[in-house]
Parts: structure tokens; C-alpha cells; sequence
């Protein structure tokens, strides 16, 4: 169907999934790249792009709720969505192993989302044919 | 062939947060990547301006961060010359020794990067 070469993309999202377009734009991007018959070698989020991992994110019934869109992209095309742990800390983004090393009463990572080291966007970075920022 | 990656500052140091994770981001990568370029564009050019005070703002002085890149080995550090005359800062007052480049230079150095990472 599709006779155009196959690329693999390594997504950073560094924009705040509430208050900025671009994060829903990365999104559409993965979207259409995977529909298209392109690969995605994983989604790094930094900044406050981290705030996408969050599984306390309720926006209003007629708005739509990103951090579910991206698991749902992501369980269906099977790729990581990996989050900058430090970036993530400082924001309150916390998952449950965090939890309990800082002492904290609750945690709020989403599945299938994990935090992980700024080494391992150096890896998805050397492991792609593009790399595009959002 | 190792991917060169240029990461571009554009953004004054305090304010938001962007310069000091750049500079995070940048220290990190340079331990997995020797083909390491940093752009400073702008008002980013602020972020090497010496003498930040920023116990006075609640912000966290990363300056001192920024002499671990030469022990990183992260020798890549351009800055527009455009920008920092445009805000009347001589290369002395800077807290590192980038390499100036004028804007058409920045801009051939840009087009050679294979990743660009804007902040």
C-alpha cells in the first residue's frame, strides 16, 4: 500500500500537555506516522512535557485527556513512553519505587509510562533515523 | 558514524526553567555522544553573562555547572556575536570561553548538526 521508505522516529516532548498545542500536535504526529506505516523508537518527555505522565490529569468531559491518549497510542503501537526522572521528581511526577525511597503517601505514574534517565534519549536519539522535538 | 547533536539556548537564564534543564540535558548527553554542539542564541547569550545573583529570585545558580562542560570534554560552545553585541556584552564578561560566530556562521554550523534539540 504505502511504497514510501519506512522511517524511525524518536519523539521529545517537552511541552506542557495542558496549557500548550504542541503536545497534543506530537500526538497527531505519532498518530499519523504509525498510520502511515512509519515506526516511533520511543517518546521522551522532558520538561514540563513530564506533566503528560501524570494519571491524576482530569480535564472536563467535552476536553480531551492527553496522558490517556498516549498510553492508548502507545499499548496499541507497542513503543515506550519514557520520562525523565529528574524533571519528573521536581514536578511531583512521582511512581510508586519513588514513593517509597523519598517517603512520599502517594504516586501518580501513569502506565504504561516509565521513568527513566536522560541516557536513555541519548539512546532512542542514536537509535532513529529522525528526531523531532515537540 | 556518531550523530552530531546541537542543542540550542535561546532562552534568558531564569524565568522558566528551560536553560538550567538544557544545560542538565546537556551534561548528560555528552556522556554518550563526543559529537556534542551548544548554540547560544539571543537571549540565551544571558545564560553565560557571569555574576547571576540568584538567591534573590529563589532560583538555583546553575553557572557553576556550566565549567563542567570543558571537564566533559564539551568543546562545541557557540555563541552568536550578533546577540551579544546587540546587548552590549563583551566575551569577557562571559563565564566560559565560547567561540563567537556570526549569525551566518551559526547558521552553517546549525545546518551540519544531524539532531537539533531547541530550548
Amino acid at each position: 500500500m504505502n511504497n514510501h521508505p519506512i522511517v524511525k522516529f524518536t519523539i521529545l516532548v517537552t511541552s506542557n500537555p495542558a496549557s500548550k498545542q504542541s503536545n497534543a500536535t506530537a500526538y497527531q504526529f505519532c498518530h499519523a506516522a504509525l498510520k502511515a506505516g512509519h515506526l516511533i523508537s520511543g517518546v521522551f518527555f522532558y520538561l514540563d512535557g513530564v506533566l503528560t505522565a501524570s494519571n491524576l490529569v482530569s480535564p472536563a468531559t467535552d476536553e480531551i485527556n492527553l496522558p490517556s491518549l498516549w498510553a492508548e497510542l502507545a499499548y496499541q503501537y507497542d513503543f515506550p513512553l519514557e520520562v525523565c526522572v529528574s524533571a519528573s521528581l521536581r514536578r511531583g511526577i512521582i511512581n510508586e519505587q519513588e514513593a517509597e525511597q523519598l517517603d512520599l503517601a502517594h504516586f501518580n505514574l501513569k502506565t504504561p509510562f516509565v521513568l527513566s534517565g536522560l541516557g536513555q534519549l541519548a539512546e532512542l536519539s542514536a537509535n532513529c533515523d529522525r528526531l523531532m522535538q515537540f | 558514524m556518531e550523530k552530531k547533536i546541537g542543542i540550542v539556548n535561546r532562552q534568558p537564564p531564569h524565568g522558566s526553567s528551560d536553560a538550567r534543564e538544557a544545560l542538565d540535558l546537556s551534561l548528560a548527553l555528552s556522556a554518550f555522544n563526543e559529537s556534542l554542539s551548544l548554540f547560544y542564541i539571543g537571549d540565551g547569550v544571558y545564560q553565560l553573562l557571569a555574576k547571576h545573583k540568584t538567591d534573590d529570585i529563589l532560583q538555583k545558580d546553575f553557572q557553576p555547572m556550566l565549567q563542567m562542560l570543558e571537564l566533559y570534554d564539551v568543546e562545541q560552545i557557540y555563541v552568536c556575536q550578533t546577540s551579544l553585541e546587540l546587548r552590549n556584552i563583551s566575551i569577557d564578561q562571559l563565564v566560559i570561553k565560547p567561540i563567537l560566530l556570526s549569525i551566518e556562521a551559526i547558521s552553517s554550523h546549525l545546518a551540519l548538526q544531524d539532531q537539533l534539540l531547541s530550548f
